[in-house]
């Protein structure tokens, strides 16, 4: 198990803990968590790729928040897209609401935080995994995974 | 001033959100929407979701999904210039936070 199964495991504890205890500061972990879990996700698929393992952390690190998120995808065809398509839009939707709600975790303390919250935060993460390590391997997903480092495609 | 599209299209967006609600029926209590920029200064469609207190409980995941592709299915956010999300909770939760955003 690698950083990111690690920290959907401490997400999913840090989730159960939280409402267990209705403690605010555990929901905002627990929400932060599980975009890193995904986070991670995406920096280990893409570093496991570059041959000099000394080197892969360094790689990783050139990986930055906003540019993920921003990287653009749209289906051949947008009112049927293929089965993989929409995994694909699936995984980008939910990265970028656990981003939005890891920096509203992180900075918002107005935010009065709820079960329901933190429990699709867990969900969303949960769905990440699934469906990417389902598609990951076929040519959009792996396209879409350069563009999320930043690779241009002209 | 940059506005997306999604400004000029208030109607549109309400009979997509009429459309998902009638849809998936009782499980979601209501959907309300707000345009603005998010955390990175990018615009965005903030949709705030009251489920039932049963669907939050336990069919999060299923109920959760159906309004996610249901709004997606009937509003090209993309067009609008608007990236989605989607905040959900609780009749329950709501009503001890008794926030007027999610009235």
């Amino acid at each position: 198990m690698g950083l990111a199964d690690d920290f959907l495991e401490d997400a999913r504890s840090l989730a159960d803990s939280s409402v267990l205890y209705n403690r605010q500061t555990l929901m905002r972990r627990a929400i932060s968590t599980a975009y890193y879990a995904a986070f991670h996700l995406f920096v280990e698929d893409f570093v496991e790729h570059w041959e000099f393992e000394d080197q892969r952390a360094r790689l990783g690190r050139m990986f930055n928040h906003g540019p993920m998120r921003n990287a653009v995808f749209a289906p051949k065809d947008k009112r049927n897209p293929t089965a993989v398509e929409q995994e694909l839009l699936d995984v980008i939707t939910a990265f970028g609401q656990l981003q939005k709600d890891r920096q509203r975790a992180d900075y918002d303390g107005g935010w009065r935080l709820v079960e329901t919250d933190v429990r699709d935060s867990k969900r969303l993460a949960e769905d990440v995994f699934a469906k990417w390590r389902k598609i990951k391997g076929e040519d959009i997903a792996r396209h879409h995974l350069l563009s999320m480092f930043g690779a241009k495609w002209d | 001033m940059y506005l997306p599209t999604a400004v000029t299209k208030q109607s549109e967006i309400e009979a997509a959100i009429h459309r998902v609600e009638q849809s998936i029926g009782p499980d979601v209590v209501r959907i309300r929407y707000e345009i603005g920029e998010d955390w990175s200064g990018q615009w965005a469609i903030f949709f705030r979701i009251v489920l039932k207190d049963d669907a939050a409980r336990s069919r999060l995941r299923d109920v959760a999904t159906k309004v996610v592709w249901g709004l997606a299915q009937h509003l090209d956010f993309p067009a609008m210039g608007v990236f989605p999300y989607h905040n959900f909770r609780s009749e329950s939760e709501q009503a001890m936070l008794q926030e007027p955003a999610w009235a």
